[in-house]
């Protein structure tokens, strides 16, 4: 057994709900344990709602844990992200695209976010940051203007401001949403290269089934509790059926799951999810039967 | 340049009046010109209304208690001392209203501001007859001495250090909260950080433009700089030209037309604004 990059054990946490009923609290996670190894690449499946990132923010130490604990490379998640152990990918809403900086900017702010402010920027860090946009394709792109490059671009430049520090575990949030099928194709792609050079534990949370499943080792699938943790061979329809059912009943009202139709169904165009059935007068035409 | 602005730079007496006016708004433009392009990425031109208004509280405070009421070294280092104290306790209020999710931002700022404003003018009731204080609202250059021109400049060196000191961690979380605070940025004191600086200069800008229109010059170069470029350093370098020709334009425009100088830097910023907006539409077209 390889050594643990991450280990979460017995993990709980409910946010506080403010207004009439105070006392109350929204359970986010329940008892959640599970191991990353070092250079594993794990996927975290689960309906919006579910924990997943909530599980992010307490790897990252951006929430302190309530219950259980969280171990990164041996230490306090705070203490990983201010040794630089952490990369992190978030979702585009959390910068200002208004700044006037170019992507090259950008992915140099991760290589010398370290340095001793009486540093300039050196060549070293510069090294560092044109290595990391080598490495995400990003280098014909650099001088654009951040907020004016596309979603896929964006999260590439995002990715190597990541690697810049030179983290050893990498943590990317929805990488994948507003990217099309093309582009989820070349993320997963990506991954795959950056994890076969650096060797970094990659940890990726979505409720996108086509990224876990194409660019992971191993899937968790977590809604509140943890359903399953193995191989993307084993999300099975009936761990799917099980994690996502709050989203299928929210669309089709509540659902009988036949789990072996599903699950021996040929039909190409179901590859990636269940059978399309027809959504009820009103509804969106999104989603499908399981 | 007409003859009233050479009439005002070659009397000596006259000079003597205006000149540390001039040399105390330049300290301002270099102030501005630092933080205004924060100011605006950050969107904090109402947060820096809240507090240039905050200040008019702390005038009351100053004239009621007699700080500084004579032209002294002292008397200005107490006057600036309080009245800073009360924009920064200001914004400071204003964040952990904001911060503790039990009241919109803009609601925050909008009690903060009338709340110190009606505690500047209660305090102003109970000030000596004779005493002026119309200057703190509205900028009187003759109201500045050689006192204040250098503690502006004090003012502008000391932020141009800090700047310099934690610019990176500074504009990492100007850019990306988020990240920046599971990177390790102290995102709180960097708040704080930004936040004193604007009370500085909220409080360097207020006897020469006055509590009213300090505002402006935290917001209009850096908008004028914006609109010029969207190259991190042209952008600077254009923030700081807007703040200085500003500031300098305004003073010339209130010699020639007897205008208040704040009124007068404020109109010259926002022409600047308005040809830099036409100039970005002409380009984009």
């Amino acid at each position: 057994m390889t050594d643990a990059a991450v280990e979460y054990s017995h993990v709980s946490y409910a946010y506080p709900v403010s207004g009439v009923d105070a006392t109350r609290a929204k359970e986010a996670l329940r008892d959640v344990s599970l191991r990353v190894g070092v250079g594993e690449r794990l996927g975290v499946l689960g309906p919006n709602g579910g924990g997943k990132s909530t599980l992010l923010k307490l790897t990252l130490g951006l929430l302190s844990v309530q219950q259980g604990t969280v171990r990164v490379f041996g230490m306090g998640p705070s203490d990983a992200a201010r040794a630089g152990l952490i990369g992190y990918v978030p979702q585009r809403a959390t910068c200002e695209l208004a700044f006037p900086i170019s992507c090259r900017q950008v992915v140099r702010m991760g290589a010398t976010l370290r340095a001793k402010w009486w540093e300039g920027t050196s060549a070293a860090h510069r090294e560092a940051a044109e290595r990391a946009l080598s490495l995400v394709g990003a280098l014909d792109w650099a001088e654009a203007p951040i907020g004016r490059v596309s979603g896929g671009q964006f999260q590439r430049v995002m990715i190597a401001r990541a690697l810049a520090g030179g983290p050893r575990l990498l943590l990317l949030d929805e990488p994948t949403i507003g990217i099309d099928v093309a582009g989820q194709r070349q993320f997963a792609d990506l991954l795959g290269r950056l994890h076969a050079q650096l060797g970094l534990t990659v940890i990726v949370v979505s409720h996108d089934i086509r990224t876990v499943a194409a660019g992971c080792d191993h899937v968790a699938c977590l809604s509140r509790t943890l359903h399953s943790h193995s191989t993307p061979e084993g999300l099975t329809p009936r761990v799917l059926a099980e994690v996502f059912r709050h989203d299928v009943a929210a669309v089709f009202g509540d659902v009988h799951v036949d789990a072996h139709a599903a699950s021996t169904c040929r039909d190409p165009s179901h590859a990636h999810g269940p059978a399309r059935s027809r959504p009820r007068d009103g509804e969106a035409g999104e989603g499908g039967a399981l | 340049m007409t003859s009233t602005t050479l009439h005002y730079l070659s009397d000596p007496v006259l000079r003597a009046l205006y000149l540390p006016g001039v040399v105390a708004g330049l300290a301002l433009a270099s102030l501005c010109a630092m933080l205004s392009v924060l100011v605006v990425l950050k969107r904090l031109a109402f947060v820096g209304q809240g507090v240039s208004h905050a200040a008019f509280g702390g005038v009351g405070l100053v004239v009621a208690l007699g700080i500084g009421a004579g032209a002294s070294a002292a008397g200005t280092l107490g006057q600036f001392g309080v009245i800073f104290l009360f924009c920064l306790g200001a914004a400071v209020l204003v964040g952990v209203l904001a911060e503790r999710g039990k009241t919109e931002a803009d609601t925050a700022i909008g009690i903060v501001l009338v709340g110190s404003m009606a505690l500047g003018a209660v305090l102003l009731r109970k000030a000596p007859r004779g005493v002026s204080w119309e200057s703190f609202l509205f900028g009187d250059i003759l109201s500045l001495s050689w006192a204040d021109a250098a503690l502006a400049w004090g003012i502008a060196l000391g932020v141009g250090m800090l700047l310099v000191v934690v610019r990176r961690p500074l504009l990492f979380w100007a850019f990306d909260p988020v990240v920046a605070r599971a990177a390790g940025v102290r995102c709180g004191v960097m708040n704080f950080l930004l936040m004193s600086m604007l009370a500085l200069a909220t409080v360097t800008a207020m006897k020469l433009a006055g509590v009213v229109l300090a505002t402006a010059l935290l917001v209009l170069p850096g908008a004028v700089a914006l609109k010029l470029s969207a190259r991190w350093e042209r952008v600077l370098l254009a923030s700081a030209c807007v703040a200085g020709a500003g500031v300098l334009g305004g003073l010339v425009l209130s010699f020639e037309a007897n205008w208040p100088p704040g009124a007068s830097m404020v109109c010259v910023l926002a022409g600047f604004f308005g040809v830099a907006a036409i100039w970005a539409m002409i380009r984009r077209a």
